[in-house]
């Protein structure tokens, strides 16, 4: 491994394939696998995000990749979105630190992320304002059952800060499902919505409908592709729908810092993941024991400098059955 | 456990159950006001009948007052 002068992201990268070893090779053949999913025309790449990477700041990054299309599909964690809508209604994430009294942050109504810090007046906002928001999916739905994409997209539909990851996605329309919805504010705010209603003509989010959607996704794709950042439930729907469909997933990227001896999912390896047929045996995986707020942004700073300016890489095909599927 | 409602401290918006920052420290936002369809901001330093002491203490009254003490 050499570092003799300025280098660019990827030519550090190139160093660390040199080296080939433990997290640097890892990283590498990170770099190497995403590449080859964005340069195959007939893979669907899913992101998985799960812990909290948008209040540290990947926002931007994840809003960027879905309009660019390096990113077809986003399943995520509620929180993660909760975070976004905050920012995008004008409320921040302030940089703090780790040790510190959290009694007295509690006193003063600011919560912690590690070291962000995050004023519970941001999160009133954004529970006013997505009071109101339901109010007003819920009337245009009228007992509609909507997915999490759908709930997703209505949301975009809204806001307006074109950094925002839901804005992104409803522009780009790419799917982005939260399979674990209601375990964010967005839940809470569901509770605040319909107590206001008496719990009468309300929002209706179905957890369920994403099933067919997602699968279907993975169906009519030829190939699928998928990078974890953290893993948990959006780790598990996204290999789940690729055994739904018994073809498996042919590119992965698993980016964690949990460990497989406790069984948890998280840290499950890829060949565990290969034993339950989500992931094919030959395919092209690799996990990185990582922060993943510092292994993402490289690996795409990374691929995107391979690819080079003038590399357009087209929207996901909508087949009919998808049309038919968002249309229903 | 259930709150019960206490008559040793002073009653204000600011210490009470139901409130959560909104424009410190002078206004609260009021949850159970807001699922009333009532306007949710209130002064920290008000008080309704519907007041219920907070199980741990913030410093919403304690900077309100102290904001108070302050000229205009």
């Amino acid at each position: 491994m050499r570092v003799n002068g300025p280098l660019t992201v990827d030519e550090l990268v190139q160093q660390f394939g040199n080296s080939g070893s433990f997290g640097a090779g890892r990283l590498s053949t990170a770099c190497d696998i995403y590449e080859r999913m964005l340069r195959d025309d007939e893979c669907t790449v899913f992101l998985g995000l799960a812990g909290a990477l948008v209040p540290a700041g990947m926002r931007s990054l994840v809003a960027d990749s879905l309009r660019e299309n390096r990113i077809d599909v986003l399943v995520t964690t509620g929180a993660n979105m909760v975070h976004d809508t905050i920012e995008a209604l004008g409320g921040h994430h302030y940089k703090g630190h780790w040790a510190v009294d959290d009694l007295l942050l509690y006193k003063y109504h600011t919560y912690r992320i590690y070291d962000v810090f995050l004023p519970e007046e941001d999160f009133i906002r954004l529970d006013m304002k997505l009071t109101e928001m339901y109010d007003e999916i819920a009337d245009e739905n009228r007992g509609k059952r909507l997915s999490s994409r759908e709930f997703a997209w209505e949301l975009g539909k809204r806001l307006k800060d074109p950094q925002s990851v839901l804005r992104a996605a409803y522009e780009a329309q790419a799917p982005v499902f939260m399979p674990a919805v209601r375990d964010s504010e967005f839940g809470y705010i569901y509770n605040l919505h319909a107590s206001r209603r008496n719990f009468k003509n309300t929002l209706l989010v179905d957890a369920f409908k994403d099933v067919n959607e997602i699968i279907r996704i993975c169906r009519e794709s030829e190939r699928n592709g998928m990078i974890i950042l953290g893993g948990g439930v959006p780790r598990n729907t996204i290999q789940s729908a690729a055994l739904a469909t018994k073809s498996g997933i042919d590119y992965a990227v698993v980016v964690t810092m949990d460990r497989a001896e406790t069984g948890g999912l998280s840290g499950s390896t890829l060949e565990e993941t290969v034993s339950w047929g989500k992931l094919k045996g030959a395919a092209d995986k690799v996990m990185v024991p990582a922060d993943a707020m510092i292994a993402f942004p490289l690996m795409v700073a990374s691929v995107v400098e391979r690819l080079g300016k003038n590399h357009k890489r087209a929207p996901r095909k909508k087949t009919e059955s998808f049309r038919e599927t968002i249309n229903t | 456990m259930k709150k019960t409602k206490n008559a040793d401290s002073e009653k204000f918006c600011g210490n009470c159950t139901s409130h959560n920052a909104y424009e410190y420290p002078t206004r609260v936002f009021c949850t159970r006001r807001f699922l009333k369809n009532k306007n949710p901001i209130v002064q920290t330093l008000w008080h309704c009948e519907d007041w219920i002491k907070n199980a741990q203490e913030c410093y919403c009254v304690r900077d309100a007052k102290e904001k108070q003490k302050q000229p205009a």
